[in-house]
């Protein structure tokens, strides 16, 4: 296949922007890949951050940002049902911060009990707590601008009661745009000024014996006026709340897919026009008694060398870009097999764009090389 | 009778339809032994390239049988005809027709790739076919760095590439001087002489007749003289 190659390399100009175009494709699918795998595991992080079997909501909550209260006899009743082994309370709420040198901030302030689970982020759980107050509230690295503390502890306001901000954390980043500030659910609920019985999700844990399912069912028919979800459900519920309802998934879809379809015109359109441009060249090599099959790899393969060269810079070009993008949108993320996974899109991009020059390859009439 | 080794018998070729319909050939019959070389002359228009077209499975004739070493070709696919062309007949053509972004060498080796994609050694193959026609120091260059002489040899041994028994070529010297011409003339001749090739060559280049075992003219699509051997 030297013939494909040397058609590349003598045709620089035109093959340079068909690899541009690939590079553009294939970046902005990686990109766009990531921030939809960031969003996504954004939109269920705390929900999957919980050890918990089963989350009771009230009715139609969407995701865990819009919770609203459920009564406190909701958490009694749970309790009681058979297999349930613990009960723990989450409630999230927004509320007014003051930072030590007395700059309001809006900020969302979520409280857990020490039941949740070892990786959800409250003082008295988390595994790197070490000498903590069960009162310390924690704040996200990539929130550090808007929290404003120069040394820890330091003493600022939470919707005007005092408050202690005791650690920095990684990897709670959300994409609300307000930081969350995290502390116990008793301390929280004391800044919220609301009942200490009240809870917004109530986490269940279910003994092993039970089928979660069953229990779930139970539960439901038990607590007809609240959503029972397992935990993957609810999970499940966020993402797609975030995702889809809010269009926003959508519109990181569609800048990929637009990098797929930008690729495709370019990629098509400069290969075709080295297909035209050499036609005549086909013609001789089937009149010489060259197969069908070997003209079509020639075409394909201008476009498959072009595809994993673009394929190779778009990547070089969209790894440092996204670790660049991490300190304004912390929530990115690209799973270690999405890069590598894009550059199959692009191939099927340049094998589809060549579909035109194969064709136009295939149908040239040998019997023209003695016309012309 | 004994099969054709190379030939067309009552073979008619038209282009277009109604008025402006052409007919290029008309009921022509004609036979090339294995082993020479025929010059094909007649003005412009009288249906040499038809012929040749016809001769090197290009075309299939609208009625009539062509012959492609013993075989009757004209009822083959597409694809069949492919596989002739292929293993059997190779062309030579006036605009030389060598791929552009490929050396001498290249284009060479790519002849011998059309015709057995599993050969091994084809570079060293394509050097011993260039050095034969003098082009060993311009093994590298690109077509458009050599002279149009060295560039019919270059596509000479690329046709010549998987050794293939007839050699087809429509004004093969019509874009040459007369020295380079000449050459080419001989090249072609010893192709029949040392390998037992056959030839046919349309020309209207008087000097081909004396290397040609047989001159047929053309005329309006029919034979007009055969002159020579048969
Ligand atoms: N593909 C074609 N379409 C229409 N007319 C053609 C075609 N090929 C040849 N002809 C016509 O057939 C006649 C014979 O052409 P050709 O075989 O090329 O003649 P020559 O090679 O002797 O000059 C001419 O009148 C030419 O115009
Ligand atoms: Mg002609």
């Amino acid at each position: 296949m030297k013939l494909a190659l040397q058609n590349i390399l003598h045709d620089r100009g035109r093959f340079s922007v068909t690899v541009l175009g690939v590079s553009f494709a294939v970046f902005l699918m990686v990109f766009q890949g990531s921030l939809l795998s960031g969003f996504l595991q954004a939109a269920s992080r705390l929900i999957d951050a919980s050890d918990s079997d089963i989350w009771i909501t009230a009715r139609g909550v969407q995701a865990f940002e819009f919770g609203t209260a459920l009564e406190s006899r909701v958490r009694e009743m749970a309790a009681g049902v058979p297999g349930v082994t613990d009960t723990s309370r989450v409630c999230m709420a927004f509320a007014v911060y003051r930072t030590p040198v007395g700059k309001q901030q809006v900020v969302a302030l979520v409280g857990a009990d020490p039941g949740v689970g070892r990786r959800f982020p409250v003082p008295d759980r988390l595994e790197s707590a070490g000498e903590m107050s069960p009162d310390a509230v924690l704040y996200d690295v990539s929130d550090r601008k808007q929290i404003d503390v120069n040394e820890l502890p330091a003493e600022v306001e939470i919707n005007r009661h005092r408050a202690s901000i005791e650690r920095e954390i990684r990897g709670y980043g959300a994409f609300l745009g307000v930081p969350f500030l995290f502390t116990s659910y008793r301390n929280a609920v004391r800044y919220m000024d609301s009942g200490p019985e009240q809870g917004m999700y109530i986490l269940l844990r279910v003994d092993q014996s039970y089928s979660i399912s069953q229990v779930q069912q139970n539960l439901k028919q038990r607590l007809p006026e609240v959503d029972v979800l397992t935990q993957d459900e609810f999970a499940h519920k966020s993402r797609m709340y975030w995702t889809i309802k809010t269009g926003a998934g959508g519109a990181i879809l569609t800048a990929a897919v637009l990098g797929f379809l930008i690729g495709l015109v370019v990629v098509s359109q400069t290969i075709y026009a080295n297909t035209m441009e050499n036609i005549e060249e086909y013609a001789t090599l089937k009149a010489l008694g060259a197969s069908q099959a070997f003209v079509a790899r020639i075409v394909l393969s201008q476009a498959l060398i072009c595809g994993m060269i673009g394929s190779v810079l778009g990547l070089l070009a969209v790894i440092p870009s996204i670790n660049y993008a991490k300190s304004l949108i912390p929530w990115i993320h690209a799973p270690w097999w999405l890069p590598g996974a894009m550059v199959v899109p692009s191939l099927a991009m340049c094998s589809l764009a060549s579909i035109v020059s194969v064709r136009s390859a295939l149908t040239v009439e040998p019997g023209r090389v003695f016309r012309a | 009778m004994p099969k054709l080794f190379l030939g067309i018998e009552e073979a008619s070729v038209s282009f277009g339809q109604g008025e402006a319909r052409v007919r290029a050939l008309r009921d022509v019959s004609l036979t090339f032994e294995k082993g020479t070389l025929s010059l094909l002359m007649g003005p412009s228009g009288s249906g040499k390239t038809t012929l040749l077209s016809m001769l090197g499975c290009l075309l299939s004739p609208d009625k009539g049988t062509v012959f492609v070493d013993g075989e009757a070709v004209n009822e083959l696919s597409e694809a069949g005809r492919t596989v002739i062309r292929q293993k059997k007949i190779s062309f030579v053509f006036q605009a030389f027709r060598l791929f552009h972004s490929l050396s001498a060498l290249d284009n060479v080796a790519l002849g011998f790739e059309i015709r057995d994609a599993a050969a091994s050694g084809r570079e060293e193959m394509a050097r011993d076919l260039l050095l034969q026609f003098g082009l060993a120091d311009k093994l590298n260059l690109e077509p458009n760095e050599l002279s149009p002489g060295e560039k019919q040899r270059v596509a000479i041994a690329r046709a010549l590439a998987g050794n293939p028994p007839i050699l087809l070529a429509d004004e093969p010297t019509a874009s040459l001087d007369a020295e380079a011409g000449k050459n080419i003339c001989k090249i072609l001749r010893r192709q029949v002489d040392d390998q037992g090739r056959t030839v046919v060559v349309v020309s209207h280049d008087p000097r081909w007749e004396k290397f040609a075992d047989r001159t047929i003219t053309l005329c309006d699509g029919r034979v007009e003289e055969q002159v020579g051997v048969l």
